[in-house]
């Protein structure tokens, strides 16, 4: 806990400044400074050294006491188990190894922690040998040569490749470029989108009578029930359950503005509607905007009239405080963080049902399952020494152990692997492990973007959506063709499409 | 060129020392030697960590740069002119212009008012504790002040919102109301700031020498004319000086908007701070942002100067 | 007479009691989190809101018990302490020799450190970034030097202030007697400019108390202070924020800038205006 001082910060002060200093001294002028800064920022790409990358043997490793830097997503429970259980590494590392070794965590949510780590990165330091990251930032730590290729530690330590249940799993946390197979992060907690629903006012005899007479039909209670359900047929039972005289509200949705939430809830309507942008080409005007995707938005938005007031700022965590205070029938939220969709000192348990993602009827008239992919994987620090290389492959290969897997579940972790998602019992391990094996299935859900240019796309719709949830702006066809003309307009810049932006376009404001 | 003497707001007497400039000219090339290098340690702090930093960004300013993506590319005047061709930059300065006048007009007029109330509260039972409590939210962390205003604002468990309901209302969703965010956020930093332009009138006001208002109790002046004729000629620099500092402290806002709203909803209270942040460390696009900070640095010594100006003119009163 | 005096006993009454409210309604959002630092999370976020509630230590002792927060109490008190001891140390001499010297640049150079402190902290902390990041300068030293360096500006301005009003006559005199410069400003200046040196150590001391952005942009895990702390890791589980903790924690590290202006309230005002306005309130 105290002073956790770690040698290799230390270091990189002393190494990484020298040419940089003189350079700017003798460069004088800004100009001098600018063109230097690229000179210590990207070159160099290598990760870490090759004999480290298998971790520590026998001997290696003996007596000496290493400190190691984590970060993790603040008030995320699944990257939090990584610290919770770290005293039993420690004492794995200590039995198998012969060291010693602690843990000082960083802890911000999504968004900071992003700009936490980029920049400590940039500098080359070991502030965070491992680190638990979103999907969306491979692109962003592989490109400069931030983190150590997967692939490099699977190639030396084959035991550490365990075969994923999905392609989705691959796809979302391990590759980048999308689609080219290389593989630079290692599955932490994936996680997929359901619906939190009130299984006691479902099978309330009161609430189930009340409902037939109002809607003609029996009120659903089973997963089997709710499963095939598409949206709009939900939109039946949010309208009955919505009773503002009580300040109860039939659900829960997020549209705040913050990192990617409105986007990730928003996102299936999109997916069940077409795609957010051409991979190929990388065109978004005329995949984004179109008027299909301006009522898909316009539905999502509207959505709001079932849901308490604020929506326009609801994010994960309001998803939680207003299941738990009993002022929602249902949300939809991240499967991940069913363990606290338990009410107030668990005041609902057993009294929730969690269900797959409401169901869309797709452009050519199937129906099916669409959601997002949420989840992290872990990384490691291609800076770090060899001590703390060794240390950081020696915990992926405890955390992937099965003692260790099985610890992380029974605190609310999910698995990814075969073995873990096909074990006997896991559907039946709690109220949400069924929805989120259904999710984690074969094209059930879908990540989006993991350009280094993700931030940028992401915070230009956010702002624009979030604007649109909120009533700042009102037509959500220009809304759409905003977002499309600005992202576009990055992904020119920065050479990822040669497609300009058509005339008619050029220059939208909202 | 002592313009920066302020000796006149002594609060205790002290004697003038401007006859007895030679102290310093004095004497030998040695002792000028001296006074220089007594000047030496807060000028390396100043070049290190301003001068640098400073031209550093100049220089970025006209770079294609972003952490992470390759080399800096130079573009020239790219950046200037994509900031000065860009619809959401001039947006964000008007939006930023609107916050900074109205929150400086209602803390000033309140300010003002309030501190005539305490003026002559000399003899208060507990004034101490009393100015303490009144001058608490100055010193709360943005943070912390931000946090906990979003907490009261919640259009569910909010207190303020209790308060909307208790007087028949409807329930606000402060925050998230395009209409409302920005009244809400002003009513925070008004909170906030209100404190200090009490404090900045109590201190205009005991500016004003006693004998001058001794004198007009005796000429039994109006309140109208005692402002006009004792207060006012004493009191109104240090009330502009209340009033710049305000202003460019408003044009700062960052932290508390940033925990209280991020700038949202939509892009409703992305004020210049605010949309810097996110520019710079959101997408860590430095070129670019070099470039509008280098302006915003170019907007604060303009008000500077004018601070200093009118610190001059006080003076030279 | 009797009468009289007693209207104006009871005005004053009236007045002092208007006074206070006008205090009270200013703190009144300070208590509520004062008040919830002692409440659980039920009762905070209970409608109607609770004015009477059972008190509980719970989210004080739960402040004390997370890992983090005493790393973090100590990285905001170190940070602020030395970095203002240090700038005082520094600005005192400089404040000197641009007050008894009178440089031809004097008034440039105010006026340069003076405007550092008027750009928006989001402005200047794009350049450091870069530079800190180029010269390996997260850590320890490097948020040391840069707190050091905000609080110059102000503590220049305010010593020159204070060691302007001190008569250039006690320097003579010394000097006269034998005395060199740099004994007459350790022990015939400072002593008479020891008000300059509270009010300069107060306010650099609350500014980095409470600074956020460059900390949070600037920092590592080596100097994670409470403000960075609220702002990314206060959140429970599940990312709702406990807020019996939030404000717990925020009245513990509000009670030294609250004793800070309770006793040294004459100095708030020159602290306040960077210096330039001195006054009793």
């Amino acid at each position: 806990m105290k002073d956790i001082n770690k040698t290799g910060t230390n270091e990189t002060i002393a190494k990484g400044p020298r040419l940089s200093r003189r350079g700017v001294l003798t460069g004088g002028l800004g100009l001098g400074a600018a063109g230097l800064l690229a000179s210590c920022g990207d070159d160099d790409s290598s990760s870490g050294g090759g004999d480290a990358l298998k971790g520590s043997d026998e001997t290696n490793m003996k007596g000496k006491s290493v400190a190691m830097g984590f970060a993790v997503i603040a008030g995320w429970p699944p990257s939090q188990l990584a610290i919770e259980l770290f005293p039993d590494f420690a004492t794995y590392a200590k039995e198998k190894f012969g060291y010693d070794v602690t843990v000082t965590k960083t802890e911000a949510p999504f968004a900071e922690l992003y700009q936490k780590i980029a920049p400590s990165l940039a500098s080359k330091a070991q502030d965070f040998n491992l680190m638990v990251v979103d999907s969306q930032w491979l692109g962003a730590l592989s490109e400069p040569g931030w983190i150590v290729k997967a692939d490099d530690v699977y190639k030396v330590n084959p035991d550490l490749d365990i075969e994923v249940y999905s392609s989705l799993v691959k796809n979302t946390y391990q590759v980048y470029p999308d689609g080219s197979g290389v593989r630079w992060g290692f599955p932490q907690m994936p996680d997929t989108q359901g619906i939190f629903m009130r299984l006691d006012m479902l099978e309330d005899p009161a609430e189930q009578a009340a409902f037939e007479a109002k809607y003609g039909k029996k009120l659903p209670t089973t997963y089997e029930e709710f499963a095939p359900m598409t949206m709009v047929e939900y939109e039946e039972i949010f309208e009955f359950f919505t009773r503002p005289d009580e300040e109860f509200y039939g659900t829960a949705l997020q549209y705040a503005k913050e990192y990617d939430f409105f986007s990730c809830a928003y996102h299936p309507y999109a997916y069940a509607t077409g795609d957010i942008w051409n991979p190929e080409t990388g065109e978004v005007i005329g995949v984004l905007n179109t008027d299909e995707h301006a009522k898909a938005l316009e539905y999502f938005v509207g959505l709001q009239k079932y849901q308490p007031p604020g929506a326009e700022a609801f994010g994960i965590g309001q998803m939680i405080d207003l299941f738990n205070n009993e002022q929602v029938f249902s949300a939809m939220q991240w499967l991940a963080v069913g363990l606290f969709m338990q009410g107030n000192e668990g005041a609902l348990e057993g009294k929730v049902i969690a269900c797959p993602h409401p169901r869309f009827t797709f452009a050519d008239g199937s129906v099916d399952v669409i959601g997002a992919m949420g989840g992290q994987p872990w990384v490691i620090n291609s800076y770090n020494d060899d001590d703390h290389m060794r240390v950081s492959i020696d915990f992926l290969k405890w955390w992937y152990t099965d003692e260790t897997q099985a610890k992380f579940i029974a605190k609310g972790g999910l698995p990814w692997s075969k073995k873990g998602v096909e074990a006997a019992g896991f559907e039946e391990s709690s109220v949400y492990a069924r929805a989120f094996k259904e999710m984690l299935g074969e094209g059930k859900s879908r990540d989006f973007w993991h350009l280094p240019e993700y931030a940028e796309l992401l915070a230009i719709q956010q702002e624009a959506y979030n604007g649109f949830a909120a009533g700042q702006y009102t037509d959500a066809k220009k809304v759409l063709d905003f977002i499309a003309v600005k992202q576009q307009e990055l992904l020119l810049s920065k050479g990822r499409t040669k497609v300009a932006i058509p005339d008619d376009l050029k220059g939208i404001t909202l | 060129m002592d313009t920066l003497n302020l000796a006149e707001f002594e609060a205790e007497p002290s004697p003038k020392g401007r006859a007895s400039a030679r102290a310093g000219t004095r004497d030998s090339t040695k002792s000028r030697l001296l006074g220089r290098a007594l000047l030496v340690p807060v000028l390396v702090f100043f070049a290190i960590l301003n001068v640098i930093p400073t031209f550093w960004m100049i220089g970025l300013g006209f770079y294609d740069y972003t952490l992470g993506r390759g080399d800096p590319k130079f573009v020239g005047l790219d950046n200037f002119v994509i900031i000065y061709e860009s619809a959401e930059q001039w947006a964000t300065f008007t939006r930023t212009l609107f916050f900074m006048v109205v929150a400086v007009a209602f803390e000033v007029g309140l300010g003002v008012v309030l501190g005539f109330l305490f003026w002559g509260s000399a003899k208060m039972p507990g004034r101490r504790l009393a100015l303490t409590l009144l001058f608490t939210p100055m010193v709360v962390a943005p943070v912390a002040s931000g946090l906990f205003w979003k907490l009261m604002y919640e259009p569910t468990f909010g207190v303020i919102n209790y308060v909307v309901d208790l007087f028949g209302g409807q329930k606000i969703d402060f925050l998230t109301d395009v209409d409302w965010v920005t009244p809400a956020v002003l009513a925070v930093d008004i909170w906030m700031w209100t404190p200090f332009m009490i404090l900045m009138t109590l201190a205009a006001l005991g500016s004003v020498p006693t004998a001058e208002l001794e004198a007009a109790d005796v000429d039994r002046l109006s309140f109208y004319q005692r402002v006009r004729h004792v207060i006012w000629p004493h009191g109104k620099f240090i009330l502009m000086l209340g009033i710049l500092l305000r202003t460019i402290d408003a044009f700062k806002t960052t932290d508390l908007v940033l925990t209280m709203t991020g700038g949202g909803p939509g892009n409703k209270t992305e004020f210049l701070g605010v949309a810097l942040y996110r520019q710079a460390f959101n997408s860590f696009d430095l070129g670019r942002s070099s470039a509008v900070a280098l302006v915003l640095l170019i907007i604060a010594i303009a008000l500077t100067s004018i601070y200093l100006y009118v610190l001059n003119l006080s003076r030279s009163r | 007479m009797v009468s009289t005096r007693q209207t104006t006993s009871g005005r004053r009454i009236g007045y002092y009691t208007a006074l206070w409210a006008v205090a009270l309604i200013f703190f009144l959002p300070v208590l509520w989190i004062m008040m919830a630092a002692f409440k659980s999370n039920d009762d905070i976020l209970s409608v109607p809101p609770k004015l009477a509630f059972s008190p509980t230590l719970d989210n004080v002792s739960r402040v004390l018990e997370e890992s983090s927060t005493i790393p973090y109490f100590i990285n905001s008190a170190w940070l602020a302490l030395g970095s203002v001891v240090v700038a005082i140390l520094v600005s005192l001499p400089a404040a000197y020799a641009f007050s008894r010297w009178k440089f031809p640049f004097t008034n440039f150079l105010m006026f340069l450190l003076l405007s550092t402190r008027m750009v928006p902290a989001t402005a200047a902390v794009v350049p450091m970034f870069q530079m800190f990041n180029a010269f390996g300068l997260r850590g320890r030293f490097g948020m040391f030097i840069l707190y050091t360096s905000f609080s110059i500006p102000f503590s220049v301005w305010i010593l020159k202030g204070f060691i302007d009003g001190v008569s250039e006559r006690f320097d003579e005199t010394a000097i006269v007697n034998g005395a060199g410069r740099v004994h007459v400003m350790l022990k015939v200046v400072l002593p008479q400019v020891k008000p300059g040196i509270i009010a300069a150590f107060i306010f650099n001391l609350i500014f980095a108390w409470n600074e956020y952005i460059f900390n949070f942009v600037l920092g590592d895990p080596n100097t994670q202070n409470i403000p960075f702390g609220m702002s990314v890791n206060l959140l429970s589980a599940g990312g709702n924020v406990d807020w019996g903790f939030v404000a717990a924690l925020s009245s513990m590290y509000l009670v030294l800038p609250m004793m800070m202006i309770f006793f040294f309230q004459r100095y708030l005002l020159v602290g306040m205006t960077f210096g330039t306005v001195r006054g009793d309130v």
